[in-house]
């Protein structure tokens, strides 16, 4: 993070869609919070979860900060020190070292009211790791490293 | 040509239509799609805010098995493309944990060297087979339609990593969607996001991001709205009605299409082997007048 080169442009919350949207969430601010040593506050505060991921906050950032980055870095850091966050994060982490994959193949509504699934459709089986075990394993130990 | 086909979590699971109009399609324009065995998740969205090098190695092994395969990685969601394209450029400046990562990579017999060829939707359509093959594979062409390309955020941005368009002013879907004989229409909001990712979060906000869209769309009279992003298509067709309710108008109407089903209707293939009755915003109109064209 190089949250201090930060000059409060401003370029950041108006690309933001969520700025407009959502009270207290403004990528500028955010900098500026990081660039003060706030981070503590800003993992307390719950702000750093309605970032949509759009990217354009990093592209338009013209000292190439990247806000976006900056809050990945603060979830990461949030959850590894048990702050509150939304249970989707838990529930797909789980899904994906378990299975291999977000979610499991699923009928799926047609307009009619009708269901079909990839058999119906003619389509081959999902895809999915050949040995869960191994998978799970090498995601496990690559996390445990990190901590 | 042949690539190393991976539809990804969602278009595997949940948006099967538009795998089925991607594997109707490809053959008759010379794409062979190789089964990807073994392939999981590209790591993105359930490890970027979890545990970067968890989202390292579950990208860099989707790409380890297009490497032993010998061919490019070709994907469907502008998530999952853009997921390699930084595990790629993360993995290059990191020997160490490209290390570690290979380390973990050889007891499956794999083994990443960054050296597969990332192919996106754009890129295989438009930059590798190009107009001349799309518009020869065009026999109905979609003459008299106007639609508005919806690109998706990670297709575009960020520009440092190289993406598969430009990122204030993209125009590959809009030539794709000109090649079957529509005509493509520039809007205000293009390059916006869809709200896709705060789903879980705060849908009140997804509804009113993508409302913007479909209000922009339908005020221009369009015939629908075209992307080829799986999460993009899951808001703006799926919760449609959701979405009608939400930014309190139920005349809020637009068809919505993968571009893949759109160049098939073109070419002349069934709508049933196009997944196109699992498409939910009101399309039927669209494919009536296709289909007496």
């Amino acid at each position: 993070m190089n949250a201090e080169v930060c000059d409060q442009c401003g370029k950041c919350p108006s690309a933001c869609p969520v700025t407009a949207r959502i009270e207290g969430f403004n990528p500028r601010q955010i900098i500026a919070k990081v660039s003060l040593g706030k981070e503590e506050e800003l993992m307390k505060s719950g702000v750093i979860w309605t970032c949509t991921s759009c990217l354009k906050c990093r592209e338009r950032c013209p000292e190439e900060i990247s806000p976006y980055d900056v809050i990945l870095e603060l979830r990461r850091e949030a959850i590894s020190e048990g702050f509150e966050h939304p249970a989707s994060y838990d529930e797909a982490e789980k899904a994906v070292t378990e299975t291999g994959v977000v979610q499991q193949p699923q009928p799926v509504r047609t307009r009619s009211r009708d269901r079909k699934d990839r058999v119906a459709l003619g389509l081959p089986p999902a895809q999915k790791p050949k040995d869960q075990a191994k998978y799970t394993q090498a995601i496990k130990e690559l996390k445990e490293a990190a901590d | 040509m042949k690539v190393a086909f991976f539809p990804g979590c969602t278009a595997q699971a949940d948006q099967i239509g538009y795998e089925a109009s991607v594997r109707a399609i490809m053959p008759k324009l010379g794409v062979e799609l190789a089964e990807m065995e073994g392939a999981a998740c590209c790591g993105y969205p359930p490890y970027s805010s979890v545990s970067e090098a968890a989202w390292f190695y579950s990208s860099a092994r989707d790409m380890a098995i297009a490497e032993g395969m010998g061919l490019p990685l070709f994907t469907l969601c502008n998530g999952c493309h853009l997921s390699f394209t930084e595990t790629k450029h993360a993995l290059a400046k990191d020997s160490v944990l490209k290390a570690k990562i290979n380390e973990k990579l050889t007891r499956e017999g794999l083994h990443y060297e960054g050296k597969a060829e990332l192919l996106h939707v754009f890129e295989l359509l438009h930059d590798k087979l190009g107009k001349e093959k799309i518009a020869a594979a065009v026999i109905k062409p979609l003459t008299g339609f106007r639609f508005g390309a919806h690109p998706g955020c990670h297709s575009i941005r960020p520009s440092s990593l190289g993406r598969p368009d430009d990122s204030e002013n993209p125009h590959k879907l809009d030539d794709l969607i000109n090649w079957t004989g529509a005509q493509a229409v520039e809007y205000p909001g293009k390059v916006d996001c869809c709200g896709s990712s705060l789903a879980s979060v705060s849908g009140k906000t997804v509804m009113e991001i993508a409302g913007d869209k479909l209000k922009t769309v339908k005020g221009l009279a369009l015939d629908g709205l075209v992307t080829t992003c799986p999460f993009c298509f899951k808001v703006y067709d799926n919760r449609q009605r959701a979405i009608a309710a939400a930014v309190g108008d139920r005349t809020l109407e637009v068809p919505v299409f993968y571009y893949t089903q759109l160049l098939g209707l073109a070419m002349g293939i069934g709508q049933e082997r196009l997944g196109l009755e699992l498409n939910q915003s009101p399309v039927d109109p669209v494919l009536a007048r296709i289909g007496g064209a």
